[in-house]
């Protein structure tokens, strides 16, 4: 027996499809609608005193393991027995300590600020793999506090500080101490070895060495900045900075140091490497 | 869902971006220069062939790559990369650039300081 109580309206087939369209355009422009409602209203805080509720911070949290481990898959950890731990530890008071305290030291104010809070380690680095720890502190950590290192310290200083991370949840507090005598936190080695040229590390140097913070550039992504001129269409400018005669040479001379060649300006030395201002300099040219 | 309903989530989300555009510029300085008048600063502008050296909206033919763009030129924070944008020290500028900068690319222009000011009144216009 076929019992159905439901009435049944009888529509041809190509009619239900266009039903189904119209419905998902119309859930879509309204989803839109409420998404702007929210943002222009200004009620979402961006207060670093509001934490998220409980099941964003825990989806951000899950988000945040299954990228790192993604990524993380293809990096080879190196033997870690043989690592300059000591070195680790010099690197980790100059860069992450202020942040992320240490055994018996607290994390500073900077460090007690943040939202996201900048995690404990003692507990972080002792759960997970070396290679994850390796990636995050190479990357850094988009939209949480967390720089990306990778062009402040070498490959090797990075390991030793995965290294020292490893180690710092067995250490007591006068280990921690007594390690800090070994060696200076300048100790901590610089990048140095030069990566063949691509128009994609090019962008992420800029936009590391906080270039576009006041320069806005071609195919990269940053504020409406006013502070520097714009450096789009770099290739048809005349002069740097109105007083050299702009060729790729005198760029990365700029680049490296800029009150060396005009003492007024107002733009800092951001402390590039050569290397780096080499790439950058090319990409500026080359960009449209 | 009617038509209707769809022109009103069309005019919603006008609304929406244009008080985004209203909001989201919202700006606590803006730069005057005393005595400036910016509708003589742009014939001044085109007297001084200012636009063989820079790009300034608004001034016809003024394309020129030499010096900086001078588009929005309101929101600069910086006079030629090198000073506080202040209004009397770009009046100085505009005139004068090497007394300021003896560096600079940037000729020093004959003319009258009123035209200086005038010129400066247009730029600080341009948003």
């Amino acid at each position: 027996m076929n019992v159905n109580p439901v009435p049944h309206i009888k529509l041809p087939h190509r009619h239900k499809l266009w039903f189904l369209a119209l419905g998902s355009v119309c859930l879509l422009v309204l989803g839109i609608t409420a998404g702007f409602v929210v943002l222009l209203s200004g009620g979402y805080s961006t207060a670093a005193t509001k934490q998220h509720f409980a099941i964003t911070y825990r989806i951000l949290e899950l988000g945040l393991r299954y990228s790192v481990g993604a990524y993380a898959e293809e990096i080879e950890t190196p033997d870690l027995s043989r690592a300059d731990v000591e070195l680790g530890q010099a690197c980790y008071r100059r860069y992450c300590a202020q942040c992320h305290g240490a055994p018996g030291i607290a994390r500073d104010a900077i460090g007690q600020g943040q939202l996201p809070a900048p995690s404990s380690l003692v507990q972080s680095a002792r759960e997970w793999p070396a290679a994850h720890l390796f990636y995050v502190v190479q990357k850094g950590v988009r939209m949480s506090g967390m720089p990306a290192w990778e062009f402040r310290i070498s490959e090797h200083g990075l390991w030793s500080t995965v290294a020292f991370l490893k180690q710092m949840p067995l250490m007591t507090p006068a280990d921690y101490g007594h390690m800090s005598g070994a060696r200076q936190e300048s100790d901590c080695p610089p990048p140095t070895h030069s990566v063949p040229y691509s128009a994609e590390r090019a962008r992420t140097l800029l936009q590391q060495y906080s270039c576009r913070d006041c320069h806005r550039i071609a195919g990269v992504v940053g504020p409406r900045t006013h502070v520097g001129p714009t450096l789009v269409d770099w290739r048809s400018r005349k002069f740097i900075a109105g007083t050299l005669p702009n060729t790729p040479e005198h760029l990365v001379r700029w680049i490296l140091d800029p009150r060396a060649l005009s003492p007024q300006t107002l733009m800092p030395n951001v402390q590039v490497s050569e290397v780096h201002a080499r790439t950058m300099a090319r990409y500026l040219f080359e960009a449209r | 869902m009617s038509k209707s309903s769809h022109v009103g989530a069309a005019l919603l989300a006008v609304a929406a971006v244009t008080s985004l555009v209203g909001c989201g510029s919202q700006s606590d300085f803006k730069p005057r220069v005393s005595g400036g008048d910016a509708r003589r600063g742009a014939l001044a502008l085109r007297q001084h062939d200012c636009g063989v050296c820079h790009v300034i909206p608004g001034i016809m033919g003024a394309r020129g790559r030499v010096g900086p763009s001078l588009a929005e030129y309101s929101r600069f924070p910086y006079l030629a990369g090198k000073f506080p944008n202040r209004p009397e020290l770009l009046v100085r500028w505009i005139a004068d650039a090497p007394s300021l900068a003896p560096q600079t690319a940037m000729p020093p222009i004959a003319m009258r300081e009123q035209d200086a000011r005038d010129m400066a009144a247009y730029l600080y216009q341009l948003e």
